[in-house]
């Protein structure tokens, strides 16, 4: 912990030369860390453009048995959350406590909508006996390659929904700490970078609705 | 943009519901274009992911602050979109071209 008589403001670290530092600091250190992410997901965006290049027609049929309705509100829940997300950050910089926790409520509240959405789809498909890999049983989607199609599917939903999990965890988290009026307009990082993390998940998730869903 | 005592950007309420707002009528858009509109197969996919990065490109831009934010955080995000697009390039060049597709893929 830092002393208060010797730092200017009790959060700088000894190392950084001002908050502004530790800041960006923090700030290049998430960047570097969503830059892995993405690169993470492309490796599974990679096995669906090849699966897709192989197998067109297999990716038109199963995406009929995705939602579309379903996944066009859990596109605008996250959407929503983004925005949520990011005026608990513009209130955390205004000073206004109050606002930082109703809008990490509301995001944790949409957040945990998209889950029970995903959670109804997803059941939905067991009982079907969509399963990924060598447990499909569907009769309705005869193709010898269907299975891969729902692992594809299953990994990159399930991956991204366990971000969105990670991400509730984060953001009761960071709902803690404002409660205790940790946060302010001198010092908002975790607020911030969580804020980062929240809107990647976002971005993910919007390539990921065409993709799956939206395929004629 | 430097100097030790540089302000944060702080985005307004109603730039944000901008934002927020055009990434709902995208996502609207989007649906309407794939489910509605009879796009011919190849164009079909470039029309949906069009859309998809101008809503990537606004949640970078202006959720995530890109727009105001030091340039070498938007470096490393596009760096990291070339790299991926290098990968997909090199990937295809080989799995495209097979004369059999690997047996049991």
């Amino acid at each position: 912990m830092a002393n208060h008589s010797t730092t200017q403001t009790a959060h700088v670290q000894h190392h950084f030369v001002d908050g502004d530092q530790q800041f960006d600091t923090a700030k290049l250190g998430m960047w570097v860390f969503l830059v892995n992410e993405i690169l993470f997901f492309g490796g599974l965006f990679m096995a669906y453009i090849v699966y897709r290049a192989w197998y067109p027609e297999l990716f038109t049929e199963a995406a009929l048995e995705l939602n579309t309705f379903w996944g066009a509100v859990n596109t605008i829940v996250l959407i929503g959350s983004s925005l949520t997300v990011a005026m608990a950050i513009r209130s955390a910089q205004k000073n206004q406590t109050k606002g930082l926790k109703i809008n990490l409520l509301i995001t944790i509240g949409l957040a945990i909508v998209f889950m029970v959405i995903k959670g109804f789809e997803y059941s939905h498909k067991f009982h079907l006996g969509i399963f990924p890999g060598q447990f499909y049983s569907y009769e309705g989607l005869q193709h010898a390659q269907a299975p891969i199609f729902f692992s594809i599917y299953y990994m990159m939903t399930g991956i991204h929904a366990l971000h969105v999990i990670i991400g509730i965890g984060l953001m009761m988290w960071i709902y803690v700490r404002a409660r205790r009026g940790e946060f302010g307009s001198d010092y908002y990082t975790p607020v911030e970078m969580t804020g980062l993390y929240w809107h990647l998940v976002d971005l993910i998730w919007i390539f990921l609705f065409p993709l799956l869903y939206l395929i004629e | 943009m430097s100097g030790q005592n540089h302000e944060h950007h702080v985005s307004s309420a109603g730039q944000l519901w901008a934002v927020a707002a055009g990434l709902f009528i995208l996502t609207i858009l989007t649906v309407v274009m794939a489910k509605f509109v009879a796009i011919p197969p190849p164009f079909d996919v470039i029309v949906a992911l069009s859309i998809a990065l101008v809503k990537a490109f606004l949640v970078a831009a202006f959720f995530m602050n890109l727009y105001w934010d030091t340039k070498f955080n938007a470096m490393l995000l596009l760096m990291a979109v070339a790299f991926f697009i290098l990968m997909v390039s090199i990937t295809l060049l080989d799995m495209l071209y097979r004369v059999d597709v690997v047996p049991s893929f």
